[in-house]
């Protein structure tokens, strides 16, 4: 088995270790050797299609179809150079004050979250799109809203030189959004990290990690052949996404010491609803995620935004088929589309295991309380649609195919509680958060508040598996500001973890 | 298909038509796509996913067996419906799990060629913003 050998380990190039990578490679002057393992590939730009089947199959672990172990939720998470940034909306919000408070992580003050957001929002070229630049499906749902009082906010997005292909979780075709496969990498690399594609880390331990590295068949070569890797390092750093860090370190054998580890995951359940227009709308033209409205975030623990998949991820949102699914699927250009997102709960029985074979396992159930969630901000969403002037919505618990816009003051018989049931409504989730929770105690947090696993000087951890709750809003600036805290912590204690 | 037998691919374009009613007027190279994406997607899953896939067709195939005393294929086209209709909601969670992983490969066949796009509308360009304008 092949050797080789460096001071610190990045696991992952996502959000989390994309940006460690980039504040911990000025140390490369001084003659630290860094690197990246990333499990996915470092596509050519003419791979980036928008074909959805096959940008899936190269992006998303699983092509974004992983599915609890109930199988009544589908999780997509990036795998690529870049991770999940490649293949979000670039939606870069500061995690609001009361959540951070609500987080109650002694020594994780809110003020130095949003300081550290502001740092990568400004990096990542985050502002906000003229209105010329919002297309049909983004003005009517800001229509809808203020139609009905509801508070409606612009979602800052991290783009430059946006074209407006409408493609974001398919990964940009013009490289416009500014992801860390576009900003903290190129960096990176240019000040000597080195970044090993196509190389899944199977295991670690003190001091090594094995690898393995195999050929997918697309994207740039890996920089190492194809085969079985011994890669020694003095610090390892896991950023591979809430479900596959808590699953490495599980198979590593570090569950026994740590009774928190791959629990209290929240997958921010999500739901795509359709409202279909009299007359054909910009829907597919244009950035895709302008608005959203946190009315009921408090009140009700959801969030509305805006939204525009393609034309699968679209049919199999939609419950049903036959002829009326194929009739709304004829109208594409006329939907409408919004997503919800439920806050979820931090549930200690909602986790992360591995199966026989070390492969990750997602023991998460919808709770009731969530169901309820869901219930309601199907109906506010249909409200929206009908205020934005939708001859009919599609609703997944609806007791019929669609709702008319005549039967607009029966939504509550018409989409009845009853019908909210895992495994007959299409939940999602593309923000997973937990598994390696901060904390003070080592009995319910798996790190300490630098992302330093607890009892593991060596060994650190960068990404959303860290939040002890929901982020409740779009978590990746949250997981830029907590990887910069981690790099932050390493670069301080340099001496004691790089002395031989 | 390699990964199903040309029978149960055969059954699999019969149930697929009920769920998506245009597959059953793709044309060769169509339904040869509409074949080759499943393919792929069995492909990468499990061979136990693989079994439990070519099993649940069989189910489909001899479920009405029980009620209307023949096979799923001789049902009128409603009756079909039905069948499915009751697996989508079923009270066993293993044969609607079954179904919805079946009407995912089946929407993901049709709706996953970009040669079906422009019949449902969707036109996406990578200058999307000059469309805006138009």
């Amino acid at each position: 088995m092949p050797d080789a050998s460096f001071d610190i380990l990045i696991v992952g190039s996502g959000a989390g270790g994309g940006t460690v990578a980039r504040e911990l490679a000025p140390l490369c002057a001084d003659g630290v050797r860094i690197a990246i393992l990333e499990w996915g590939a470092r596509l050519r730009k003419d791979e980036f299609t928008g074909r959805e089947v096959e940008m899936a199959h190269r992006l998303f672990f699983e092509s974004g179809g992983m599915l609890t172990k109930d199988r009544a939720m589908t999780l997509a998470a990036g795998r690529a150079y870049g991770g999940s940034t490649v293949v979000y909306t670039g939606t870069s919000l500061v995690m609001p004050r009361r959540v951070a408070e609500r987080w109650g992580v002694p020594g994780l003050e809110w003020d130095d979250i949003e300081r550290r957001s502001a740092k990568y929002a400004a990096e990542n070229k985050v502002h906000s799109l003229p209105p010329d630049l919002q297309n049909d499906n983004n003005r009517l749902f800001a229509e809808g809203c203020r139609a009905l009082g509801w508070k409606v906010e612009q979602f800052p997005i991290n783009v430059d030189g946006c074209r407006g292909a409408g493609v974001c979780n398919l990964g940009c075709p013009n490289l416009a959004k500014q992801g860390t496969h576009r900003v903290q990498l190129p960096v990176a690399e240019q000040a000597g990290v080195e970044v090993i594609t196509n190389a899944k880390v199977e295991r670690i331990a003190e001091g090594e990690c094995f690898v393995t590295v195999r050929d997918p068949g697309f994207g740039e070569p890996s920089p190492w052949a194809p085969g079985e890797y011994r890669v020694r390092s003095k610090v390892v750093i896991i950023a591979g996404n809430a479900v596959q860090s808590s699953a490495l370190l599980l198979r590593s054998g570090l569950g026994a010491d740590l009774p928190a580890l791959g629990r209290y995951l929240t997958l921010h359940p999500a739901l795509i609803l359709v409202g279909e227009h009299e007359r054909p709308l910009s829907n597919t033209a244009g950035h895709p995620k302008s608005f959203y409205c946190d009315e009921f975030l408090e009140s009700a623990g959801f969030l509305l935004e805006t939204c525009m998949y393609y034309p699968f991820t679209t049919a199999k949102n939609l419950i049903g088929f036959g002829a009326e699914h194929s009739q709304l699927m004829k109208v594409f250009q006329c939907h409408q589309q919004i997503l919800v997102l439920a806050i979820d709960p931090p549930r200690v029985d909602n986790r992360v295991t591995v199966d026989k074979r070390g492969e990750p396992v997602v023991d998460y159930r919808l709770t009731g309380g969530v169901l309820d969630t869901l219930h309601r901000s199907m109906i506010a969403a249909a409200e929206v649609f009908f205020a934005a002037g939708a001859r009919r919505v599609h609703v997944p618990a609806g007791e019929r195919f669609f709702i008319g816009a005549e039967e607009r003051d029966r939504l509550e018989e018409l989409i009845p509680r009853r019908n909210v049931r895992p495994g007959q409504i299409s939940v999602s989730s593309a923000h997973l958060m937990g598994g390696c929770r901060m904390g003070a105690d080592p009995g319910t947090s798996v790190t300490d508040v630098w992302g330093q696993v607890h009892g593991y000087p060596w060994l650190f951890v960068a990404d959303s598996s860290l939040f002890p709750r929901c982020s409740e809003v779009n978590p990746y600036l949250t997981v830029m500001a907590l990887a910069d805290r981690v790099a932050e912590r390493i670069r301080d204690r340099r001496e004691e973890l790089l002395s031989s | 298909m390699d990964t199903l037998s040309q029978e149960r691919a055969s059954f699999l374009a019969t149930v697929a038509e009920r769920i998506v009613p245009e597959v059953g007027t793709l044309d060769l190279n169509g339904r040869t796509r509409f074949f080759q994406i499943i393919d792929e997607a069995l492909r990468a899953r499990s061979p136990a996913v693989r079994r439990q896939f070519g099993s649940l067709l069989g189910v489909i195939r001899w479920l009405p067996l029980l009620r209307w005393g023949t096979s799923f294929e001789r049902l009128a086209p409603e009756r079909q419906h039905r069948v499915l209709s009751w697996l989508m909601k079923c009270p066993s969670r293993t044969l609607r799990q079954g179904f919805w992983g079946l009407r995912t490969m089946v929407f993901m066949g049709y709706y996953g060629q970009p040669e079906t796009w422009e019949s449902i509308g969707y036109v996406p360009r990578v200058d999307g913003n000059e469309a805006l304008y138009a």
